[in-house]
């Protein structure tokens, strides 16, 4: 007879069930996901990512906490994207594989939110965690970006950036020498919690969204508590459509793709 | 003390003593002194404060969409779409996204100047606006009225109205509004077409949602067409909001666009024969549903269309079937489609192919979108015809004073056109832009008006949605600048010349034109809101970010007027020779036409080739390798009109003969961002227009030169394995 082991179940540090199940979590609808950008552009202007420069960019340092990926299959006039666009973003790894790498503790997973942290005042830059990263979810602070002198402008002998003044307070702005990665719009959850928990109430299925759910015209990014059965995104996850990236390397993502079609 | 005090008391009292003596500190002197903390709780796990919301309208495009924006302190902080608003239903573009970063621009025009036609710099000669306010108005009184121009952009809609209203009282010719979109779109040839098939100008709409066979004719309706936020989250109720029925969508353009590779077939074709293919479609659907083919493709020769389109007969078969199977199929014609010389025939057969399907007014078809409040005939976008009619006029002189606002046709409109002699024939240029792009640098004055987050306003929606909207603005933040509303500066200049000015805008300030101009929305009682009196109007008005029909208009649409009109589309490819190409502009997914100085915009990676920063050449693997050019080549594209380098890109998903351009780079001047930084395909358009007087732009032929050079393009896909093995096998 021969036994199948679920994953999802027993992870290779002996996951309980509940740590698997997760607590937030998102599905992504690749039928509708049209590759605008929209949440990208709505990613960095939430979570004060800073844009790197042309020749930065081409050295593949760019800070996108969110990307879309589209991968040829065919060749001319047959040619297609397979499987349609793809956004990818840290995928909140029930078993990150970055996490027992960090010599510092700077990528904790949260036992109250079931995400992986990102402490960057902890962080010292050993870069380890985007090593081990199986999705290339992390990105790193190779400079000082968002104060290079040739973004400012001088004004009465002093360097002003005007740019500054969109920064988002409830984010921290990262420095050089710091690893980042997709929160979940981890400060949208906690005021939205905070709001639910001074009413009284637990927070309700599609309340608030991260930034890039809420942008997405197309409705393709569905965010919300997949311990939940009746919530949409559970719904969504469970239709039949569901894959999870990589899953045979027992990460647990909290993400969920739907195929096309 | 007679009793004993055990050493248990002992500790308790001493332990309260000192909690006491800490707690009597506490108020003492000591607590004027900050504890410095750890840095342990980062902001993502504290409060800082409350946002303020406002509603307000998107300016990045002409669509109209509604946004509220978060701001703090007086900061704007995040734009997000607007829920109540019917074009987007809260839901926003990369582009709107990215607005603050055109109002937290570094490179603002920062104060009224003297420009003195001193490109590439912007003046430092600053002058007060009571000066500013004299020169327009001196500008306006002191000439004739006749050698008056004022051009516009597309948005906003209250201050071409306020225009409209000047010119017309003193008999200056009507303000003309042009954007680069408009252009590409060839907004000018669908609304020519509707007026000959559908009874009526302007953009119809098409009901996307509800069709379940979609033909797009390069209407690339997910990136920039028309109203790209309305179209988008209709394409997403075509795919999935219905049980057991998922839309299929066909795509014929010569190129795979970001629009295309969502279609589940992408069809290429020589630029120039969609209408022929659309002819062909509809006889062939005929056929199948056993009709006698209406007049208007009777003339067809089926298998001529497959000999010059390069479509073949049984995918010309296939999508016939899939279109005479279906119950709500939809033909849409697309920018690249009718930017041809024979562009309006074209327009005219892929309307007539829903006439076929009897799908004008149903569900799931083509219906003329309603008219938004306060709409006339002449708010529609100038053609290229047009504007081509107005360098003419200025080049000889006929033109003294100049108005620009919202435009930047130094950039936008073609080289060949001869913009930049037109400005330089016409005495007294006055440039209201809020940044420094060319065509500011090139005017007498630039007298700033705030960004569109700054700024009072409205606009109207031209379609994407079936009911009339009308999307408010206000200011959310103060302006950060020596700006002033270019609205308050008209209407200042009019007080100053008196007559027939002040009586045309007899206004205190930009606000009460406004409520001059939404007054007779009171009265209206299908609106998104009532209210009895115009202060508690504006007050909801901008509370809502606008007012909107609340419910849905259907319209009876007859197709006969259609099917009985004889269409006769003649190819628009010509025959290429040795080491010719069709030529194919498209406006920038990401950057639009005026999205290039924000930064985050230029660091979006083109959907499509991944490239960020900079402009390329789509060119066809097979052909690259033909003429032994490779990736980051640096290539010239000749033209009869110009030339322009930049460099390959490979790309998989482009027709041989054909090579593609993104436009919205290629500035020279526009703050730091964007100046220096890639290139114009409009430099090698040549001026030549359709029956619309639309530019015929797609398909244009031309050279492609070796220039030796090489450029690294920055791209976000990884470069290994992207033409290894698996992908395109060297021959």
């Amino acid at each position: 007879m021969q036994m199948t082991v679920d994953l999802n179940r027993v992870g290779a540090k002996g996951a309980i069930a509940e740590a698997a199940e997760g607590k937030w979590g998102m599905s992504i609808d690749r039928d509708l996901c049209t590759g605008c950008q929209a949440c990208v552009a709505a990613c960095a202007m939430e979570n004060n990512i800073s844009f790197v420069g042309e020749e930065d960019a081409g050295y593949g340092r760019t800070q996108h906490w969110i990307r879309i990926e589209r991968f040829w299959e065919g060749a001319y006039p047959n040619v297609k994207i397979a499987g349609g666009y793809q956004p990818m973003m840290c995928q909140q790894c029930g078993h990150a594989p970055c996490e027992p790498v960090c010599p510092v503790f700077a990528t904790p997973h949260s036992d109250a939110e079931q995400l992986n942290l990102q402490v960057y005042n902890r962080c010292i830059g050993t870069r380890y965690c985007a090593n081990n990263c199986p999705y290339q979810a992390r990105s790193f602070n190779w400079r000082d970006y968002h104060t290079m002198p040739e973004r400012g402008n001088m004004v009465n002998g002093k360097l002003v950036f005007p740019l500054h003044n969109q920064f988002n307070p409830d984010v921290t702005v990262r420095r050089r020498g710091v690893m980042e990665k997709c929160t979940f719009c981890i400060q949208r959850i906690h005021k939205a919690q905070d709001k639910a928990k001074s009413e009284g109430r637990e927070v309700m299925d599609g309340e608030f969204a991260p930034a890039c759910a809420q942008a997405c015209p197309a409705d393709a990014i569905t965010f919300g508590r997949i311990d939940h059965k009746d919530s949409l995104v559970s719904q969504r996850s469970n239709e039949g459509r569901g894959v999870k990236h990589l899953e045979d390397l027992n990460t647990l993502p909290r993400v969920t793709y739907l195929k096309e079609g | 003390m007679s009793e004993k005090i055990t050493r248990r008391n002992f500790l308790k009292l001493t332990t309260a003593g000192a909690a006491t003596a800490a707690i009597m500190t506490g108020c003492g002197p000591s607590s004027r002194y900050v504890t410095r903390e750890p840095y342990v709780k980062m902001p993502e796990y504290t409060y800082n404060g409350l946002s303020t919301y406002y509603a307000t309208t998107c300016r990045e495009c002409a669509a109209g969409c509604g946004i509220i924006v978060r701001t703090m302190q007086g900061r704007a902080i995040k734009v997000e779409g607007n829920p109540q608003n019917p074009i987007n239903l809260g839901k926003t573009c990369a582009r709107g996204q990215a607005t603050l970063h055109g109002l937290y621009n570094p490179d603002r025009v920062e104060n009224p100047v003297r420009q003195g036609r001193s490109a590439p710099q912007l003046s430092t000669a600053q002058v007060s606006w009571d000066e500013a306010i004299q020169t327009v108005s001196d500008a306006l009184s002191k000439t004739n009225a006749s050698e008056v121009a004022f051009l516009m952009g597309t948005a906003p809609d209250h201050l071409f109205d306020l225009v409209s209203d000047l010119t017309d009282a003193i008999g200056a010719p009507a303000p003309l509004r042009f954007s680069a979109l408009s252009m590409f779109e060839a907004r000018a040839t669908l609304s020519k077409a509707a007026e000959d098939l559908l009874g009526q100008a302007g953009l119809p709409f098409f009901d996307i949602s509800n069709a379940d066979v979609v033909v797009s004719f390069g209407a690339n309706f997910l990136e920039t067409w028309l109203s790209p936020v309305a179209y988008t989250r209709s394409y997403a109720k075509m795919r999935r909001s219905r049980p057991r029925t998922r839309g299929y969508m066909v795509h014929f353009e010569t190129q795979m666009s970001q629009t295309a590779a969502k279609a589940d077939e992408w069809i290429p074709l020589l630029p120039g024969t969609e209408g022929l293919v659309a002819l062909a479609l509809g006889k062939l659907v005929a056929q199948l549903r056993g009709i006698s083919a209406p007049r208007a493709f009777a003339s067809v020769n089926v298998q001529q269309v497959v000999e010059t389109s390069g479509v073949s007969m049984e995918q010309l078969t296939r999508v016939a079937e899939l279109i005479a199977e279906s119950h709500a199929p939809i033909a849409i014609p697309g920018g690249q489609a009718l930017g041809q010389s024979n562009g309006l025939a074209a327009a005219e057969a892929i309307l007539a192919l829903n006439a076929l399907v009897d799908n004008f007014g149903q569900p799931g078809g083509v219906s003329l979108s309603p008219l938004a409040p306060n709409a006339g005939a002449h708010h529609r976008p100038a053609n290229a015809q047009e504007m081509s009619d107005l360098v003419a006029k200025m080049k000889s002189g006929k033109i003294k004073v100049l108005f620009i606002h919202g435009v930047n046709p130094l950039f936008e409109l073609p080289q060949s056109f001869g913009f930049a002699e037109a400005l330089h024939a016409t005495p007294t240029v006055i440039s209201f832009a809020t940044f420094p792009d060319e065509t500011a640098l090139a005017s007498d004055y630039i007298f700033p008006d705030h960004h569109g987050l700054e700024s009072w306003g409205y606009q109207r929606s031209q379609t994407g949605v079936m009911q009339s909207v009308l999307s408010g603005s206000q200011p959310v933040v103060a302006p950060n600048y020596n700006t002033r509303a270019t609205a308050d500066v008209f209407i200042e200049a009019a007080r100053l010349a008196g007559g027939k000015f002040v009586q045309a805008l007899p206004f205190a300030d930009e606000v009460e034109f406004i409520q001059s101009k939404i007054e007779n929305l009171i009265a209206r009682t299908d609106g998104s809101f009532i209210a009895p009196e115009i202060n508690a109007f504006s007050a909801y008005f901008q509370q809502h970010g606008g007012w909107w029909a609340s419910s849905a208009e259907s319209d009876s649409l007859s197709a006969a007027n259609a099917l009985g009109k004889s269409l006769n589309v003649s190819s628009a490819a010509a025959p290429i020779g040795e080491n010719e190409f069709f030529f194919l502009p498209f406006v920038s997914p990401t950057l639009g036409e005026a999205g290039a100085n924000k930064p985050w915009l230029q660091e979006l990676p083109d959907p499509t080739t991944t490239v960020m920063w900079n402009t390329w050449v789509a060119m066809n693997p097979n052909t690259a390798h033909e003429l032994g050019i490779e990736n980051d080549d640096v290539v010239r594209i000749v033209s009869e009109a110009g030339s322009v380098e930049a460099p390959v890109y490979k790309y998989p998903a482009i027709h041989p003969n054909a090579v593609a351009m993104p436009f919205g780079q290629g500035h020279t001047a526009y703050g730091r961002f964007a100046a220096g930084r890639g290139a114009n395909p409009t430099d090698v358009l040549a001026p030549s227009f359709n029956e619309a007087g639309d530019l015929a732009f797609a398909g244009m032929k031309v050279r492609i030169e070796k220039t030796g050079k090489q450029q690294p393009l920055s791209r976000l896909e990884s470069r290994i394995g992207v033409y290894g093995e698996g992908m395109y096998e060297e021959k």
